[in-house]
């Protein structure tokens, strides 16, 4: 009878002993916890802002910041660079069909969405004479947008620059339509 | 020729190499030595078990007062002299082949071996005690002879002293002669 | 009753035997596929690190050793700037090693590292490396983890594309990053197009020592060639050379190169370039450049001064080089182990590109030509086109191989590493880094063998990933485990200096053929001495040579009269030592440079001006036994005009 005891009671230690060692602390997975957003988790104050920090200042970007968010790219923005990002105010995004920015937002459009976003951003920092009339804009997307000035506006495709921002990591330039990829 | 006389003749024989491989070796183990310091005892002369070892061992000794390794020891000039006579000795001795010879040439040399023994005895004992007064650290009482056979705990090293090939070879050689002894009374028997 | 007992037992044991095995089983099951990060990049105290990692110091101008998985650092080895530690460049023996056609030069920027192969597999011998600012390559003896020689480029200018091992270590390359004149005269900057050049040098290696000669140069058009990749196995013989730039724009590069569509990726037929230099189609230039050879006999190094170069003018050799559009211009030049494709990362472009050698060669026999460029045919992209990963992410710089069909490239912008498959480009995984991945390395993974078990990716920025160390924090490699369809983050850890791109060998083929010491009876050093009994200091003129040695626990001699305020005091010191891991140091107060390192059977050179009379200690730097401190000496240093009579002694003799 004894036996039996001490044998179940093995048994149970042993499977118990047994067990948690598969769930060990530090898998690889937990290394990513700490900067979920890669760069874009650095907290910094003191430096000068970067385009992601400016643009979510900005109370004309918050669909911009909303869409970034959503497509998960905070961290390109806040990349070394030097990069040029034409950043679409509210009023761009409220000027598309009814219901497009909700649909982009969704989970599944994840891909769609930064696919648009990223044709808003160019390698380089194009401002002030750089943006020569006629000069064509190479964006992260491989698009090419042309720039085209009348008097002293300057556009790129349709879009009107409303604002430049000089940023830490280039330059934002407010414009105010949605620049979307040709169709693939 | 018979079975023993051939015996015998192969077991003095079996000292020749004793002027390439050493008779006998000391290792010295220590954890900061991965590779341990060893010395190669040979019948001419004392080397290194690699490169450099006798040099490591003896600049680790300065500091307790130990004296350098010999680099001439008479032992080394008669030694090659008493292995050649024992080998030319057992070769007549194999040739005439008389068995008491097979006995005598066992005994002699094993009476040869003892001494030497009890030579590499009072050389360590020397080595080990005789200790300069001027030495950097001193330890009182502690002696650093190394073991005769067999090994020994000196401070922070292991020192194993055991036969090495070349005296492997001259006890598989003694153990022919005197098997040749038995196998010659054998065939006197049969014969 | 007393049977049943047994029987219970029995069963209990066999139970527990059962238990504890099949534990076991699940456990290293699980083992393999899913246990901690730190369990497998530990290295438990004792154990040996699988890999080697090579990995460059960038602007420091050295090569730092780590061991992987643990990310261990255990050595820098100096190579293109000087360093105090070891004497390099401060000692009399290492000194020409950094001689230039400018002169002596203490820096360098330390690029590339690449070893030596046989039949395409990394094979330990010697590691190259590259510095890109006074052009010189550099090859470190993987024996003694010295640098044993640098040879300067002539005709070129920021020295990128470089150095990288031909199958059978048959040449080194240096591409010029920076088209200059050539010869180089005074011009006007603005007539850059047309007359600027980019030479792209061909640096023969002895298959036998190891030992560099420049061979012959291939005068480009003045585009900046920035990375290259020699073809391995069914396209040995060829090497490959990104290109950006083409525009040949001389200002404002970050808007005006970047313009075209397409750069290209320029193939050199080096094997056709040997018949041409067979045949005598070369013009030899004069040029002025440094060669520098250590050598371990004498434990010295010498600097020779060359003047010529044979070069070789594509323009009117046909068949010698060809180029291959590719967009947007691409920085990685990056060639895969069968040979067959050419993956080139365009920096600014969406997508990665890959060649194919097979078309290639077709094309060339097809004449598929698209125009040319200075006389140099530019093939059709689509005829050498083999596909392209679209839209892998953004940035992308260099890629490796795992040798099992998958590619792996950096994007600098979207800071992460992507896997994806070669053939149907499609991208597999992707994992980021922190932040900003520059270079990536799998051991032996730009060879025809990779050794795909980690990826070592290299990030040019860490921000807030260590603790700070003011603004300048350090550069940081992430180890990821690759033996999975999932790449798997395993470890972060700091590097020396900018780490541009690394190379990685599995231990076993260098440790065992790793140095313990040198032999004195070998050491050939004009000042050596062998023996305490040999030393001695000889006065010649003002120049005072003091032939010193040194062992545990003492300098021989320790006690030298007789030296002068205005003579140039000599140690030449010698390790007589012949123990492993016992080097001594030797420091002498006042004096304008380093302490010597001095290895077992080594000598070197120390050299002292006094200044002001007294009597000057000296000591070893190096904790080398228990009876460190004691291992000191004096000089004692009289008026000009004293009648002090050169001595020395030790211990009164």
């Amino acid at each position: 009878m004894k036996s039996r005891i001490v044998f179940l009671i093995s048994l149970a230690f042993l499977l118990s002993a047994c067990g948690p060692a598969d769930q060990q602390p530090g898998s690889s997975a937990n290394f990513t916890k700490n900067t979920p957003k890669g760069q874009a988790s650095v907290v910094d104050d003191e430096s000068a802002k970067n385009i992601l920090q400016i643009a979510a200042s900005s109370p004309d970007h918050t669909t911009l910041v909303a869409a970034v968010q959503a497509a998960e790219i905070e961290h390109v923005l806040v990349n070394t660079g030097p990069l040029t990002v034409f950043a679409p105010n509210n009023d761009a995004f409220a000027a598309l069909p009814a219901g497009t920015v909700e649909t982009l937002l969704k989970p599944e459009n994840k891909q769609k969405l930064a696919f648009i976003l990223t044709n808003h951003a160019a390698p380089g920092t194009y401002k002030g004479r750089l943006l020569k009339d006629g000069r064509k804009i190479y964006m992260a997307t491989g698009e090419y947008i042309p720039i085209r000035r009348d008097g002293d506006d300057i556009y790129i495709g349709d879009a009107k620059i409303l604002a430049t921002i000089d940023a830490s990591n280039g330059v934002i330039h407010v414009i105010d339509k949605i620049l979307l990829p040709t169709e693939k | 020729m018979k079975k023993s006389q051939i015996l015998m003749i192969i077991g003095s024989l079996l000292l020749l190499p004793l002027f390439v491989l050493p008779l006998w070796n000391i290792t010295l183990e220590a954890p900061q030595y991965p590779t341990p310091l060893g010395i190669d005892i040979y019948i001419t002369k004392m080397a290194g078990h690699n490169e450099g070892d006798i040099q490591n061992i003896n600049i680790l000794n300065h500091y307790v007062g130990m004296a350098k390794l010999p680099e001439k020891m008479k032992e080394f000039e008669f030694f090659p002299i008493i292995v050649i006579a024992m080998v030319v000795l057992g070769l007549i001795i194999g040739f005439i082949g008389k068995k008491r010879l097979f006995l005598a040439w066992f005994i002699l040399m094993s009476v040869l071996g003892s001494i030497g023994m009890y030579d590499f005895y009072l050389w360590e004992y020397d080595y080990g005690h005789n200790l300069n007064p001027k030495a950097a650290i001193k330890f009182p009482g502690t002696a650093y002879q190394p073991p005769l056979i067999g090994t020994k705990k000196i401070l922070s090293f292991t020192a194993h002293s055991y036969p090495s090939s070349g005296g492997y070879l001259l006890f598989l050689g003694m153990f022919l002669t005197l098997s040749a002894y038995y196998v010659a009374v054998k065939e006197e028997e049969t014969g | 009753m007393r049977k049943t007992n047994k029987l219970i037992v029995v069963m209990f044991i066999m139970t527990i035997a059962f238990i504890v095995t099949s534990c076991k089983q699940s456990g290293s099951n699980s083992g393999a596929l899913n246990n901690s990060a730190a369990e497998r990049v530990f290295v438990a105290p004792g154990e040996y690190d699988e890999f080697y990692a090579f990995v460059s110091g960038g602007f420091s101008g050295q090569l730092a050793v780590h061991g992987l998985p643990s990310g261990r650092l255990f050595k820098i080895i100096p190579v293109f700037s000087v360093d105090g530690e070891k004497a390099y460049g401060f000692n009399e023996e290492t000194k020409p090693m950094l001689e230039t056609s400018y002169g002596f030069i203490p820096w360098g920027d330390a690029h590339h590292p690449d070893l030596s192969q046989t039949n395409g597999v990394i094979d330990g011998r010697w590691c190259f490396i590259n510095e890109n600012n006074t052009p010189r390559i550099a090859r470190i003896d993987l024996t003694t983890f010295e640098t044993v020689e640098i040879i300067e480029i002539p005709n070129s200018a920021g020295n990128h594309s470089s150095p990288y091992v031909t199958d059978n270590t048959e040449y080194v390359v240096a591409g010029t990053r920076f088209a200059v004149p050539v010869p180089q005269r005074d011009m006007s900057i603005d007539q850059y197009k047309g007359n600027f050049k980019g030479a792209m040098t061909f640096v023969k290696v002895d298959p036998e020592n190891g030992s560099m000669s420049l061979e012959f140069q291939i005068l480009m058009p003045g585009f900046d060639y920035d990375k290259a990749h020699p073809g391995r196995g069914k396209s040995h013989g060829w090497f490959f050379f990104t290109t950006y730039n083409v525009e040949e724009a001389n200002s404002l590069l970050e808007v005006n190169a970047s313009q075209r569509d397409k750069d290209f990726i320029a193939a050199i037929n080096w094997k056709k370039a040997e018949e041409y230099m067979k045949a005598g189609k070369f013009k030899t230039m004069p040029v002025r450049y440094a060669h520098n050879v250590y050598e371990d006999a004498t434990h010295s190094a010498t600097s020779t001064m060359k003047k010529t170069v044979r070069v070789l003018d594509p323009s009117v050799l046909p068949g010698l080089v060809y180029f291959l559009p590719t967009p947007k211009s691409p920085h990685g030049c990056d060639v895969d182990p069968t040979g067959e494709y050419i993956v080139a990362s365009g920096k600014l472009s969406a997508n990665v590109t890959a060649h194919s050698f097979t078309k290639m060669l077709k094309a060339i026999e097809d004449k598929a030509f698209d125009g040319e460029a200075y006389g140099i045919p530019i093939l059709s992209f689509e005829a050498v086109n083999a596909g392209s990963v679209v839209q892998p992410g953004l940035g992308p710089l260099h890629t490796e191989f795992d040798g099992k069909g998958y590619a792996y490239t950096t994007f600098f912008i979207s800071s992460e590493v992507v896997k994806w498959k070669l053939g149907t480009w499609e991208v597999i995984d992707r994992k980021p880094t922190y932040y900003s991945v520059g270079h990536l390395m799998i051991p032996g993974g730009n060879s025809q063998k990779p050794f795909g078990k980690y990826l070592l990716a290299m990030n040019k920025i860490t921000k807030d990933r260590y603790l700070p160390t003011g603004p300048e924090v350090c550069q940081s490699a992430q180890l990821y485990d690759i033996t999975g369809e999932k790449m798997e983050l395993l470890l972060d850890f700091p590097t020396m200096g900018e780490p541009h791109y690394a190379a990685g060998i599995p231990a076993d083929l260098i440790k065992a053929n790793s140095k313990k010491f040198f032999k004195l009876e070998e050491n050939n050093h004009p000042y050596a001495t062998k023996s305490e009994a040999a030393t001695k200091v000889v006065r010649k003129g003002r120049d005072v040579h003091i032939y010193m040695t040194m062992i545990r626990s003492h300098f021989a001699p320790d006690n030298i009269e007789g030296v002068k305020v205005g003579d140039r005091v000599y140690f030449h010191v010698t390790n007589l030592e012949q123990d492993y891991d016992v080097p001594h140091g030797i420091a002498m107060i006042g004096a304008n440079t380093s302490e010597l390192l001095i290895m077992p059977g080594q000598t070197e050179t120390l050299v002292w001006q006094p200044t002001k009379p007294g009597v000057w200690p000296f000591y070893c730097t190096d904790f080398c036994s228990a009876l460190h401190q004691e291992m000191q000496g004096y000089v004692r240093v009289s008026p000009r005009n004293s009648n002090i009579k050169l001595s020395w002694s030790l211990d009164g003799e």
